[in-house]
Order: structure tokens, then sequence, then C-alpha cells
């Protein structure tokens, strides 16, 4: 029998996993799949406690996030590209002007 | 293992192979159940479906799969199909009623969505038609598209899912499941028209038939959207049950139609919105075969005919129906007339031959609603019959021309039918079952297009002792006969007769290939060296010729055609019987005016493009440039009417202004406010900014950081402390 904890262990697990991919990652095209984990986790949070309370409005909110999550990586991505037509580059390490 | 003629081994075998297959899997269901075929007619759109999964899955590994894939899918849901078909028709499983089968596919607290089958007459009559077509068609293609290397994989994925959809929505039970497979028949025709994507033209091609479809898509969901709010359901059972219903809410009913037809105007390229559908000739030829016989502009058709019984309630829709039907199929036939593009001349005859049907049915709901309101039993539905009869004799010998037309340009590699001439000894195949076609378009008697076409001037023509506009539109489909036969014997002779291997010295082209008249002389060399289709290509063209040839014979054979079809009255008390026998047709002074129409459109057609000894036609096209009226009519027509023109206008005029008007808006109001806040914001941030380092990591850190602290306190410290939060 899953319980909602084996989700709500899923799912914390899948926020630590992007949180971590977020803060450890030079790349920023895995930073944006990392970004995407993290919100899949909140999908996952959704769809599981709209199935435990037979509502069906939790679906639906996990699919706006999906196409909020779509929406966001093509602007995302389409930073990223000006960036590198500008810096050539997209390490993250490398896009440090952005300070004092 | 490739040959030039004949059919390779592998893939007789093939082709055997899954005829043996589906065959068997079908007998094992029916054995297994006793339940007839028509309860497994939900497998039908699953099988290509699947075959378009598996050809993404593992097409890629060797292209030569993808062909054998797709036609594993097509034969059996044609093979079920079929039986479906025979089932209806010969054993009348469903007796003149319908056969539902439904499921929730998921429910919500107020609606609850199904999916399941709704099989009647109609739509073992689309099953048939697209079950037959659609399998000639994918044989055919593994031929056509030999030279294409990995992208085979491509087009029989697409293709695939191309009639998946189809038959997906010829047997869906409601027009909800009919509107997803409907706007996936968007997507498909979408990627097919631009698979050859690198061209501009086909991408542009492309974009255009999807967006213009889906000008006609809003209407039709508008139209869902007010059947559903007026009878709350989108089920045909439940939308046909009660006639009282739709009679009580007369004005919804009418405007649903409407809308419901713009739809069907926007599939099937009638008349504001038929731009589409002759640049849609930039896919490859079978697809356009595809698109034209089977799926995609007969879907507009059968969505008319599906809401058939909506429409008889609303006199105005039929009339509208009948009016664009009737107008699209003249102007479409003007246009065939002055195109030089092979593709192009049988993509305006669908065109008109669509528009054919479009006032068959709207003729027919019109005398259906007629007769109803003059309380005469039962009610009259000739035309929809005789459009039903249509669409099926259209399938057969439009998809025979279209791959002939795709045989001739295989072989001589251009479309421009003026570089064509004298293909009759090379390919004799071809131009014998592609002269059939032409036969059976044009309306000669004892061809299938001969009976289908007389039936809708009968129908159309005993309408007008009631409205007088049907009088109008009885002589526009009188003409458009009588053009439909000129052009295309026109075709055919510009194509096919003639000396063959001639060499021409000068050819008249246009400047650039959009058919607008301006002609240069070119001096070119046209030596001819085309050679027969291989059998895998003449084959379906045989075997599509014998129904172009003798489907018109089913008006006779059991019953005949029209009582299988009728609408209005159960199976077995037909009340126009009479209209399936022969003599009654034979008899019709109308039968030999429009005879006599079609042959004089032949005759002229002949004369005038026959090719002689030296391989020009007799008549030099020349001729339209002397006379200074042809030559404005011609730029006229060879500018497709500046329908195309007139949308650039249109669009140019109002979307230039308003952009240019929120370009101003974007400039000074939003970017202002923008720029305000930013200057703001930014001498704000001058003293912040020394908080900052400038690694991303290190502000995901913190910010994760700092989360995690305010957890550990919520949820540890305090509940520790004993304090709450």
């Amino acid at each position: 029998m899953i319980d909602p904890i084996h989700f709500v262990l899923f799912s914390s697990l899948l926020l630590l996993i992007g949180a971590y991919g977020v803060i450890r990652n030079k790349n920023s095209i895995v930073v944006l799949m990392s970004v995407e984990i993290m919100l899949t986790a909140a999908n996952v949070n959704f769809i599981a406690f709209s199935t435990y309370y037979h509502d069906l409005t939790g679906q639906i909110v996990a699919l706006f996030i999906t196409t909020i999550a779509a929406a966001e990586v093509a602007i995302g991505l389409a930073i990223l590209l000006s960036l590198f037509k500008q810096r050539d580059t997209i390490e993250l390490d490398l896009l440090n002007r952005l300070r004092w | 293992m490739v040959e030039t003629k004949g059919i390779p081994k592998i893939l007789i075998n093939k082709i055997a192979l899954s005829f043996v297959f589906a065959i068997v899997f079908l007998a094992y269901l029916l054995m297994s159940s006793s339940e007839s075929a028509v309860h497994y007619s939900w497998m039908i759109p699953l099988f290509p479906l699947v075959s378009f999964a598996l050809i993404l899955l593992f097409g890629l590994q060797d292209s030569e799969k993808g062909g054998s894939i797709a036609l594993f899918g097509a034969s059996f849901s044609s093979v079920f199909s079929l039986a479906v078909a025979y089932d209806l028709f010969v054993n009348g499983t469903a007796n003149g009623s319908y056969v539902e089968s439904s499921r929730v596919w998921f429910s919500g607290s107020t609606y609850s969505f199904e999916f399941g089958t709704y099989i009647d007459s109609l739509a073992g009559l689309l099953l048939f038609v697209v079950g037959v077509v659609s399998y000639l068609i994918v044989l055919f293609s593994i031929s056509y598209m030999d030279d294409q290397g990995d992208r085979r994989v491509r087009y029989f994925a697409e293709i695939s899912l191309f009639i998946g959809a189809m038959y997906g929505l010829v047997v869906a039970n409601s027009f909800l499941l009919m509107f997803i497979f409907w706007e996936l028949m968007g997507v498909c025709s979408y990627l097919l028209i631009g698979f050859w994507y690198e061209k501009d033209s086909a991408s542009s091609a492309a974009k255009k038939a999807f967006l213009v479809t889906r000008v006609g898509d809003v209407f039709l969901l508008l139209g869902l959207v007010i059947l559903y709010n007026t009878f709350g359901t989108l089920r045909y059972s439940e939308l046909f049950a009660d006639p009282q219903i739709l009679r009580d809410n007369l004005d919804e009913v009418k405007w649903a139609t409407l809308c419901l037809f713009g739809g069907s105007i926007g599939k099937s390229a009638q008349f504001p919105l038929h731009v589409w559908l002759p640049d849609a000739m930039e896919g490859p030829t079978t697809v356009s075969a595809l698109i034209h016989a089977a799926t995609m502009v007969k879907a507009g058709v059968f969505l008319v005919a599906r809401a058939f019984p909506l429409i008889v309630h609303s006199p105005d829709t039929a009339l509208y129906i009948a009016v664009t039907g009737g107008f699209t199929a003249l102007i479409a036939a003007s246009m065939a007339i002055v195109m030089n593009d092979i593709k192009r001349v049988l993509a305006y005859s669908t065109i008109s031959q669509l528009g054919y049907m479009f006032l068959a049915l709207g003729t027919g709901a019109w005398a259906f609603g007629h007769s109803i309101e003059l309380g005469m039993e039962p009610g009259n539905s000739q035309g929809y019959m005789a459009g039903l009869f249509h669409l099926m004799n259209h399938a057969f010998f439009k998809a025979l021309l279209f791959l002939g037309s795709g045989a001739v340009i295989h072989a001589v590699h251009t479309q421009d039918m003026r570089e064509m001439g004298g293909l009759r000894k090379e390919m004799p195949i071809t131009s014998l079952t592609m002269g059939l076609g032409v036969l059976s378009i044009a309306g000669v008697p004892f061809f299938s297009g001969f009976w289908s076409k007389d039936e809708i001037l009968e129908a159309v023509h005993h309408n007008s002792q009631y409205e007088g506009i049907f009088g109008a539109l009885w002589f526009m489909a009188l003409l458009t006969a009588g053009m439909t036969a000129f052009y295309m014997t026109r075709m055919w002779m510009m194509t096919f007769s003639g000396p063959s291997g001639r060499t021409v010295s000068s050819v008249v082209t246009s400047k650039d290939h959009s058919d607008t008249g301006n002609w240069v002389v070119e001096s070119k060399k046209v030596k001819s060296h085309a050679h027969e289709a291989p059998l895998i290509m003449t084959l379906p063209l045989i075997i599509l010729s014998l129904f172009a040839v003798f489907s018109g014979l089913t008006l006779v054979f059991g019953g005949g055609f029209s009582s299988h079809v009728y609408y209005g009255e159960p199976y077995e008390s037909h009340g126009m019987i009479q209209w399936g026998i022969i003599d009654h047709i034979l008899s019709s002074s109308l039968t030999f005016l429009s005879v006599a129409v079609g042959l004089t459109g032949i005759f002229f057609g002949i004369i005038f493009y026959k090719r002689g000894p030296d391989g020009n036609a007799a008549f030099s096209t020349n001729f339209v440039t002397d006379i200074w009226i042809l030559k404005i009519f011609h730029t006229f027509l060879s500018n497709r009417l500046y329908m195309s023109d007139l949308f650039n206008w249109f669009g140019m005029r109002t979307w230039d202004t308003i952009a240019s008007l929120s370009d101003w808006f974007d400039r000074n109001i939003i970017d202002g406010i923008v720029n305000k806040i930013a200057s703001l914001s930014m001498s704000f941030s001058h003293n912040a900014r020394n908080l900052t380092t400038g690694f991303t990591g290190h502000y995901a850190s913190l910010t994760i950081g700092g989360l995690g602290a305010i957890v550990v306190i919520t949820r540890l410290v305090f509940p520790l402390m004993g304090w709450s939060v």
C-alpha cells in the first residue's frame, strides 16, 4: 500500500536532488534541468494529494504547472542563447559580472 | 533486393503476411466471443496509432522497416474496417440504426469524458472508403518514397498517425472525441505537407494549411460549445435521439450547425478558406492523394453528414451549405481550367468536387426539413444519399488520379504539364488507369462519377420547384460538370497524348512558379525518358481504377446504395427505394442534359489540347494571350481570383495597424513605466550591490539554506521548546 507519506518522501527527495543540482552545477542548462526537477517535485505532491482527496483540482494545477514550466524553460533557454551569443559561454562560474 | 520492374519478393511476402495476420487475428476475435465485427471497431484506429509509435521506436534502426510497419498497421485496420462495413451492409448488423460502445476516460464532479465508437451506415461507408484507399496509398508510397532515405521513417510514422486519426474520427461516438481526432489530422497534414521542410514553399504551404484550417476549427469548437451548453451532451446518440428537443431550440441549432459547417469549410477547403488546398500540393504526391481521397478533406464532408440530423432542423444552414458548395464547385472548376501544374489541376478539381458534395448534402438537408414542414413523411433525403455516393466515388477516382499523377511525376520529375506529353507509350498502365479516372470524374455514362453526379444534379433540380435559388445552383452545377469534363480531358491530353520522346525547343513558362500568367518564352529541350512505374505502384492504380469504374454500380447491388445510407426512416421502410432503380436515372431528361454537357466538355478538351504529331496542342495556348478579354479572364483565374492577395492585403492592413499601435504603446507607456522603475531601483541597488558576489551557486545555496533554516526552526526548534507557530 502506498501511503501519502511515500509520495511526500519521494517528492522531497526530488526537491533535494533538484536543489543540489542548482547549487553544485556549473552548466546553466543542467541548472535549468534541476529547476525542472524541483517543479516536478511540486507536481508529484499535487497529484498525490489530488488522488488522496479525490479532487481533480490538484491534477489541473499540475497541468498548469507543467505548462508554465514549459514556458519558463523556453524563456530560460532563450536567455541562455542570447547570453551565449554575447559572452561565448554559459558556464555559471564565468558569468559573475553581475556583482558589485 | 531492389528490382526496377515488378514487386520485390520480400515485399510480396510482407503484403501477404500482413493480410494473413490481420485476417487470422480478426477470425480469432470473432470465433472466441461470438460477437460481430462491429464490436471490434474500436480497434481500427488503434492499429495505425500503434504502428506510428512502433515506427518512432524502432524505425530509426532501419529505414526500410518504417514502410513495412506502416503497411502492417494499415492492412490490419483495412481488414477490420472492411469486415465492419461488410457486417453493416451485407449482414445488416446495425439494422439501419447504430451500434454504440462507450467507456469513461476520466470523470470530474460535473462531467465525465466518455470515449467510444458509434457505428452506423455513414461510419461504415467511410470505413469502407478509408480502408480501401489508405491501404493502397501506403502500398504505393513504399515505392514512391523509395529514394528518400532515412526520411521514410518520418514519412511512414506521420502517415500512420494520419490514417489512425481519420479512422478515429470516423468511429468516434461524440463530437468532442471527433474534434480531438480532427485536430490530430490538422497536425498531421501540417507535418506531411511540410515534409520537405527545407523548401521554403513547402514549409510556408504547411503553415498556411494549418492556419487556414485553424480558422475553421475555431468555428467548429464554437459550435461544439453551443451544442454542449444547449443540450448538455456531445454524444451523437443523445443529441440525435429526440428531434423534439432540437425543434425547441431552433436558434441554437441554427448557430451551432453554422459553426460546425465553418469547421467543414476550413477542413474541406470550401470558398473563403479554399486557399490552402492548392498550396498543399507541396507535400509528397501520396500525401496529396491521402488528403484528397481518404482523409482530411473528406472529414469536412463527414462532419456535415454526421451533423445531418441537426442540420435538417435549420433550413438556413442547409441553404448556406448548398450555396457555398455550388459556388465553390463553380469557381474551383474555373481555376482548374487554367492551372498548368498537374497536381494543382487535381487540387482544384477536388475543391470543386467537394463543393458538389456539400451542394448535395445541403440540398438534401433543405429538402428533408422542407418535407417535414409540409408534413410529408418520410422526408426526402435524396441529396444526402447523393452526396455520400459522390463522396465514395470521388474517393476512388481521385485517389486513382493522384496516384497516377504521382507515377507520372516520379517518371518525368516535373509537375508542369506543358513539359509533359507523349507519355502514353511509355506509361501504358498509368495512362489507361488515369484515363478511366478522367472518364469517371467527367461523368461519362456508366462510370462511377456519372451516377453520383447525376443524382446530385437531380436532387438540386428537384428542390428548385420549392425554392428559386436551387434553380441557379442547378445551373451552376451543370456548368461545373461541363468544366470538370473539360479540364480533366485537358489534363490527360497534355500529359499523355502526342508523340513519345519529343523534343520541344520553346516552352512557355511563368517567371515564378506561382502561375501568375507572367509568361516568358524559354528555350528548353524536353526529352522524354519516362518509363512505366514498377508494379507495386501500378497495382494500386489498377485496383483503384476497378473501384473507380464499378463503384457506381453499388447503386443496384443488394438493396442498392441508397437503402443502406438512407437517412430518416429505418432501414426497412424507405420511401425512396425507386431512387436506386436504374431506369429512373436512364429515362430522365436531366440525365441526357448532364451527359451532353459532360461530353461537350470532353469534346472541347480534346480539340483544344490533343497534342499533334509535333508534340504541340492543336490550339496553341497562345490564343488566350491574343484575345484581350480572354487574357484578362485568364490572368484573373491564374491568380486564383486574387484571393491570396486579398488575404495578404487584408492581413497587412489590419495587423500592421494593430502592430504599429501596440508598438507605440509598448515603447512609450510600458517601457516608460519600466524604465522609470528601473532607474529608481538602479539608484537603490547602486547602494545595495555590495551584497552580491556574482556566483549563482552562492545565491542558490543562500536561498536554500535560508529555507532549510526556516523549516528546521519551525518544525524542530519550536516544538522542542513547546512554542506554537
